[in-house]
């Protein structure tokens, strides 16, 4: 009961000061500036796309052919770069006699490149020339997946390979993947190519990028994902982390988090920083000390306010970023993707929003912990928090090093190794942060081994912290 | 008789080789001013914030209220409150936001705020900033800060520091209604001797870490001698007068002669004196004891030490 008066009381005298609203106001203008750097980014993105290369096709290609002749007539080549010429040449060729964009019309930048290869090799290519000139999408697919059944009956594929390569097309068949030059497919094809991957993986059992052989666990995991780009691919939800998604809320969803977790991570930091040492510097926590109430009750209760000030700000800032991007986006914002038991699940993007923020927002607890524990210690203001900040600034950086520098197997209780919690939980999705500064170890711990060693650290700050507090004078 | 409400036994405290605290002992009863005085660096605070439990003692036993600060902490602290050093709020807060603060901690209804803003003269000006308070101000919402819970024990630290005359006698008054009206004991440490006499009833002399004197102070009443310093200019002669005449015995301290005589004798020893033509430059009655009893305690303490 006492304890939550003291709460109580400690909450009123931080929402009283100034500092405090100006944080809120911080992090509100964080929102705001991501918001501005991804409308910039639509902005000019949009511009280049469209006015540069159709306009100017034509002109721009015989200039190109024209170009590549000149140079076919220097003497002085050698024999490979004017073959690779003579090549480029033919394409354009084709290019400009179809009136294909070099730069979209993936399907049909196949087919040339096709048709290219046959000419070369001494075969015909009258089949693909009329699918080209008749601009039959589906009759392409059709092509393909004659060539990929004479790979299997010259047993150049196995029978595995061939149904998967045989799904994937199907796939690029049902969702027209290049056709047209539709860039709004482009992350539908970036999907089908990364099910392809995770199909190779599954069929060879050694993982696309490690090169190491894959554990059980691995492999359901990509057969997880392979289910959920599928379920992507027919619900029309695109995936947020892939590079050509032209969904600009996406990003915004993406960069939002990490510039407003560190502006609420710093203001955190300067709070819990002067818990203690500021009073003591001020003399109020007299004004506690003289109540009749024990020590670590006073201690437990400052703890809380601060909790209670992380959950309140993360709640506001997540739902204030979810209003922006309701308010300022058109598109449809992230919907996370998991699988359970094989079904599945979908977490709509406010929910996903708030939940993201609220598990990146973990790791700022452990700072506001290390910095309150330094206040107590140190009971002095600037160093808590200066220290405090430099380390949450600076140990991205330091443990990428670290890591690069250190092999053994220990290093992974770093806890600063262990801080990433995004990337363990939300499995299929992207933290922006761990794009930027992930470290190597960022995945290789399972998500109780983390939680464990942070738990650990935690409890060691809190016994020094109230162990200080508790025996020594206030002065 | 009443009750014993602050005990203190066997209290020491050493800071690193240094002993702050000596061995002291004392007790102050219900509706007593008590006076702790001492010079700069005697040991005042730290026996304060020892009483209050801001510090450990290193050995002694504090009783409030009859409860062990250390065992029962949270009990003794319900009787007492009290001010040390400065009366330190929230600055950024007003006035009557601070006093909500602790009014929530003891349950204190918004009345008894009300009263104690009335008692300290802050009616009016409670909506205010506590940055915006002159020392005055600061001072008097510290006192009401430590009345709300109507405490058995007041412990005040200093508290005329930085107050104006008015002021000082404002918070004498106001200390001495609570003492003797509501029965609560008052410790009040200082160095300003006029101002204890005044204001105490019972005074303990604290020098290097031990209490050196306990002096119950009389307070103003119909004295049947007084304490006179004469400044004359023939000095052998009003010896001789004085010792002739009147047979007062005087100490001549350099050009000032020390008389203590009835003071009704005071007229006739000046009459006779100015007609004997004696060049009286100054008769200065001197109200003494405190001070008295202030340097006699300290000054023995001081000589051991050099």
């Amino acid at each position: 009961m006492k304890i939550i008066k003291l709460f109580i009381d400690e909450n009123i005298k931080t929402w009283k000061k100034l500092s405090t609203k100006i944080m809120l106001i911080a992090i509100v203008l964080s929102l705001l500036a991501v918001l501005g750097i991804v409308k910039i980014m639509e902005k000019t993105e949009g511009k280049i796309t469209t006015s540069y290369i159709y306009e100017n096709q034509e002109e721009y290609l015989s200039q190109q052919i024209e170009y590549f002749e000149t140079q076919l007539q220097n003497d002085k080549l050698d024999e490979e770069t004017k073959q690779s010429m003579q090549r480029t040449l033919e394409e354009y060729k084709l290019y400009l006699e179809y009136n294909v964009s070099p730069y979209s019309d993936f399907w049909k930048n196949e087919i040339i490149q096709k048709i290219v290869d046959l000419k070369q090799s001494g075969n015909n290519p009258e089949k693909l020339l009329k699918i080209l000139k008749e601009n039959n999408f589906n009759e392409y697919i059709n092509y393909q997946k004659q060539e990929v059944k004479l790979q299997l009956e010259n047993n150049i594929i196995s029978q595995q390979e061939y149904e998967d390569n045989l799904a994937i097309l199907e796939l690029k068949e049902k969702y027209e993947i290049g056709k047209d030059g539709n860039t709004d497919t482009d992350w539908k094809a970036n999907i089908i190519n990364g099910i392809e991957a995770n199909k190779r993986s599954i069929r060879t059992g050694i993982n696309q990028n490690t090169r190491k052989l894959l554990k059980a666990e691995e492999k359901q995991k990509l057969e997880e994902q392979i289910k959920i780009s599928i379920y992507r691919l027919e619900n029309n939800i695109p995936d947020a982390s892939n590079g050509s998604n032209t969904n600009y809320r996406m990003r915004y969803e993406l960069l939002a988090p990490m510039f407003s977790i560190a502006v609420i991570s710093i203001a955190i930091i300067v709070i819990a920083g002067g818990t203690i040492s500021n009073e003591i510097s001020t003399g109020t926590i007299k004004f506690w000390a003289l109540t009749p109430n024990k020590r670590w009750k006073i201690m437990t209760a400052k703890l809380l306010s601060i909790l209670f000030y992380i959950i309140i700000l993360v709640l506001i800032t997540s739902l204030l970023s979810v209003a922006i991007a309701n308010i300022f986006f058109e598109e449809n914002g992230e919907t996370y993707l998991y699988c359970k038991n094989g079904e599945v699940q979908e977490i709509g993007n406010t929910l996903y929003t708030v939940e993201f923020y609220f598990v990146k927002a973990i790791p700022v607890v452990l700072f506001a912990l290390f910095a309150v524990m330094l206040s107590t210690i140190t009971r002095n203001t600037a160093v808590s928090v200066s220290f405090s900040v430099a380390l949450y600034i600076g140990n991205g950086l330091a443990m990428q090093i670290l890591n690069q520098f250190i092999t053994k197997d220990w290093i992974k209780f770093i806890p600063f190794n262990n801080l990433n919690l995004t990337s363990k939980i939300f499995t299929n999705s992207t933290d922006m942060s761990n794009l930027m500064f992930g470290s190597s170890f960022a995945t290789s711990t399972t998500l109780g081994f983390s939680l464990a060693v942070l738990g650990v650290c935690a409890i060691l700050m809190l016994i020094t912290m109230y162990d200080s507090f508790n025996k020594r004078d206030i002065i | 008789m009443s009750k014993v409400v602050l005990e203190l036994e066997n209290v020491s405290k050493t800071f690193g080789k240094r002993k702050i605290i000596d061995n002291i002992s004392l007790s102050v009863k219900e509706g007593e001013v008590y006076g702790f005085l001492g010079p700069n660096g005697s040991g005042k605070t730290t026996t304060i914030k020892m009483i209050l439990h801001l510090i450990d003692s290193d050995s002694g036993i504090i009783k409030v209220n009859g409860y062990d600060t250390k065992k029962q902490f949270e009990k003794a602290m319900e009787c007492i409150g009290g001010i040390v050093e400065n009366p330190d709020m929230y600055r950024y807060m007003s006035g009557i936001d601070n006093l909500k603060l602790h009014a929530r901690l003891r349950n204190i209804d918004k009345k008894r705020i009300d009263e104690v803003l009335e008692m300290v003269e802050l009616k009016g000006r409670e909506r205010d900033k506590v940055g915006k308070y002159s020392l005055g101000m600061k001072q008097r919402l510290g006192l009401a800060l430590t009345l709300l819970h109507k405490p058995k024990v007041l412990i005040l630290d200093e508290p005329t520091n930085g107050l104006d005359p008015a002021g000082i006698k404002k918070l004498r008054d106001i200390l001495k209604e609570i003492a003797h009206k509501d029965g609560v004991a008052v410790f009040v440490s200082s160095h300003i001797l006029a101002e204890m006499q005044q204001m105490c009833d019972k005074v303990a002399v604290l020098d290097n870490g031990k209490i050196v004197k306990v002096e119950e102070i009389s307070q103003p009443k119909e004295e049947t001698t007084e304490h006179v310093e004469l400044r004359v200019k023939n000095i052998e002669k009003t010896v001789k007068i004085l010792k002739e005449k009147f047979n007062i015995e005087t100490k001549i301290d350099k050009d000032i002669l020390n008389i203590v005589l009835p003071t009704e004798k005071l007229p006739k020893v000046v009459k006779e004196l100015a007609i004997s033509d004696v060049e009286i430059k100054a008769v200065i009655p001197k109200s003494h004891t405190l001070e008295d009893i202030f340097f006699d305690a300290t000054e023995g303490g001081k000589n051991e030490n050099n």
